[in-house]
């Protein structure tokens, strides 16, 4: 915007430019002709000049002809033109005083021969007077009538100065004016080629600024267009309100926001109001009357009734802002989240859903780990009473019956512990905290004290780290993997579990390409038991899968698959390894 | 009081496993006197009766109709007149809620039902000739869970 105010400011200096440049030219060319005009006065008075000047002389010339005509005839006939010629002699004279009353030069000559003019006629009026008395042959009208020549060459004399200087006068102006003029035409010639170079970059100037103008109202043509898609498929829409003059502006979109066509009421805050859920006018009102106040003010969500009775949630936003001209408006934007809340309804019902599903979960806890284990319990507890107390009544198969019967329900035992520790292994409500995890080995290796002194296993350990676990879950992910290792151990080994700890970069291990932390703590216990295919390795962490027949190993199915369970709930992983009748190692790893 | 023998009390609401607990202190080479009553509410009336002979331990099951051992384990630890008795959880469930929640009020050890009549008495006999006076310094959650 800025750029363009100064592109019109460079116009401006144009058209400024020109006019003083057409001003200009206006000046010198009125000069110029004022000029012409001057001059050609000055011609014309010349010529007036020399004309006067003749006629004075043929008036005295008219004057001595008739004198002559006077002497000769004695007629006073001749005397006419004499007379006449006086007067006329005078009026020239009045003339040329006019024409030359700015030259010094000639005013004198005049002067001049004004006095020879005069003594001329006197001379005339003497030579009539001494005709009259026929005194013609007498040696004075002799003198008289030559002086009179006299005279008249004197007159022919200056009269011809006079000519003389005016005609040197006319030279000289002429040549001073064609010195003036001789530039004009092409200094002139020059400023209008300028002018119209001038006047056409300022063209030039403004069609390339109307252009982008052009331009830019396509630019702002689609931006609209572009802006009325957004706000359908956003389902947003715009409306702007001029405080003073208290006039509105809907967008399309807002129109069908309230399931109205686009412009299908006069665009006012009471029409707006008529589609406002009636429990929410009050509250909406409220906020626009403070909108004005406070220019700025935080979302509000209010209720809207189509004319087909449906309700939709709107969320506004406005701000207020000056215009160019100053005047305050109000600009807001209005969406349709209804979807939202629908989809918040229908997340809270699932929710509800869900904690239900989790409570009844928690009652089957309840009822596997209190209401199962109590019969079964009892079973077991009346079989060891029988066993004790009347081994010694039953036959040989009766004794094999009770042993099957131990059996099962010791298996039965394992199965129902097994499946609660597994639903019990969730994350949701555990804290995590620092442990060592040397402590937490001891521990499993503490619970599984029994069996590993029957088997005289062989347990190994690295130092462990101190990590941030779920402690009762880190042991039991310990006690299962040790547990697994000395379950399936190799009937003619002595069992030997070795766990090595290292502390590895993501990176470093093609494994961890799914995790989300930069270094893991890598426990590996290797044992040297029966082990297992390569093709199990993903098999073995699956719930209820055995990879041997129950009756040789006393496995549920479920501890590989609670290890797993464990080590996702730590944002960990594990892994098996295994090669038949040589061992098993798997591999744990802990964020670090 | 005589203290010729060691006065026990359970109270559990399960008829078998009175009938065990019974049994397992008949076979004992211990002497002491066992009563049993069926249910918290029962024994809270008989604990809180003028003439009652307060027991040196009392085995308490959870899970009870009327009054639950928690119930119970509430009010005896907030009567000062019951602060020696020595009280075993004895139930069939051993959740990490029960156990903490057991521990944090008061209990001293907390017994999971066993599954063989062996296991019982074992744990009956060690729990009765353990000295709970020393055994109380040194309790912890980590050694609550009675392990054999």
């Amino acid at each position: 915007m800025k750029q363009n105010y100064k592109k019109s400011w460079f116009v401006k200096i144009i058209f400024v430019v020109s006019l003083f440049v057409i001003l200009f030219i206006t000046g010198v060319t009125y000069k110029h002709i004022s000029e012409l005009s001057k001059t050609q006065q000055e011609v014309i008075q010349t010529y007036k000049l020399n004309v006067e000047l003749e006629q004075i002389l043929s008036y005295l010339k008219d004057a001595e002809t008739g004198q002559r005509g006077f002497i000769i005839t004695q007629d006073s006939l001749y005397l006419e033109p004499f007379f006449k010629s006086r007067s006329k002699i005078n009026n020239t004279f009045a003339e040329l005083k006019a024409l030359t009353k700015k030259n010094s030069k000639h005013q004198q000559s005049l002067k001049d021969l004004n006095g020879l003019i005069e003594a001329r006629l006197h001379n005339f009026e003497v030579a009539s007077k001494m005709a009259l008395r026929d005194q013609t042959d007498v040696e004075k009208f002799k003198q008289v009538f030559f002086e009179g020549k006299a005279y008249m060459d004197a007159i022919r004399k200056k009269l011809n100065g006079m000519l003389a200087l005016e005609n040197n006068l006319l030279a000289e102006r002429k040549e001073s004016y064609e010195n003036t003029i001789k530039f004009t035409p092409i200094f002139l010639y020059g400023l209008i080629i300028l002018t119209l170079v001038l006047l056409y970059i300022a063209y030039a100037k403004i069609s390339s600024d109307l252009d982008k103008l052009r331009k830019t109202n396509q630019q702002l043509e689609t931006f609209k267009e572009a802006t009325n898609q957004a706000e359908i498929i956003n389902k947003h829409g715009s409306w702007r309100w001029n405080v003073e003059d208290d006039k509105f502006y809907f967008s399309d979109n807002l129109y069908r926001l309230l399931g109205e066509k686009p412009n299908a009421f006069k665009a006012t805050i009471a029409n707006f109001n008529s589609y406002v859920h009636p429990e929410d006018r009050k509250k909406l009102e409220e906020q626009v009357a403070q909108m004005k106040i406070e220019k700025d003010l935080p979302f509000i969500n209010y209720r809207v009734v189509h004319k087909n009775g449906n309700i939709k949630y709107l969320k506004a936003y406005g701000k207020s802002i000056s215009n160019l001209e100053g005047k305050e408006q109000l600009i807001g934007t209005t969406t349709d989240i209804t979807d939202e809340i629908d989809y918040a309804n229908t997340l809270e019902t699932r929710n509800k859903e869900l904690e239900l599903n989790n409570k009844e979960l928690q009652a089957f806890n309840y009822v596997a780990s209190h209401d199962l284990q109590e019969p079964l319990r009892k079973i077991q507890t009346f079989l060891s009473r029988l066993e004790d107390k009347e081994s010694d009544n039953f036959s040989e198969s009766g004794k094999k019956y009770m042993e099957r019967i131990n059996f099962s329900a010791k298996r039965m035992r394992n199965l129902i512990d097994d499946l609660l520790q597994f639903s019990r292994t969730n994350k949701s409500d555990e804290i995590l905290v620092v442990k060592d995890l040397n402590e937490l080995l001891e521990d499993a290796k503490q619970e599984l004290s029994e069996i590993i002194t029957k088997e005289n296993a062989i347990i190994t350990a690295d130092i462990l780290p101190k990590v941030k676990v779920i402690p009762f879950q880190i042991e039991q992910l310990f006690t299962n993997l040790l547990s697994n290792s000395l379950k399936y151990k190799a009937i003619d080994k002595r069992p030997q579990i070795k766990i090595s700890y290292e502390l590895v970069a993501k990176n470093n291990d093609f494994r961890l390409k799914n995790g989300t932390h930069k270094k893991y703590h890598c426990f590996v216990f290797k044992d040297n038991g029966i082990g297992f295919d390569a093709q199990y390795t993903e098999k073995i962490f699956e719930l209820f899968s055995r990879l041997h027949n129950k009756n040789e190993y006393s496995g549920t199915g479920i501890g590989l698959s609670i290890c797993k369970k464990i080590t996702d709930n730590h944002s960990g992983f594990i892994f098996a390894n295994g090669t038949p009748n040589q061992g098993a190692n798997f591999t744990v790893f802990l964020p670090a | 009081m005589a203290k010729d023998y060691t006065h026990i009390i359970l109270a559990d609401d399960d008829e078998d496993d009175r009938l065990f607990f019974t049994d397992a202190f008949d076979e004992l080479k211990i002497t002491t006197k066992v009563s049993t009553y069926n249910d918290g509410a029962y024994l809270m009336e008989y604990l809180l009766s003028e003439d009652a002979v307060i027991p040196e331990i009392l085995f308490l099951d959870l899970n009870m109709p009327r009054k639950s051992g928690k119930e119970c384990l509430h009010e005896i630890k907030a009567n000062s007149r019951f602060k020696n008795m020595v009280i075993a959880i004895y139930s069939t469930s051993a959740s990490e809620e029960d156990i903490e929640d057991t521990f944090v009020k008061g209990a001293n050890i907390y017994i999971k039902k066993p599954d063989s009549f062996k296991k019982l008495k074992k744990i009956l006999n060690n729990v009765v000739t353990t000295n709970w006076q020393y055994q109380a310094n040194g309790l912890n959650k980590n050694n609550f869970l009675l392990r054999l």
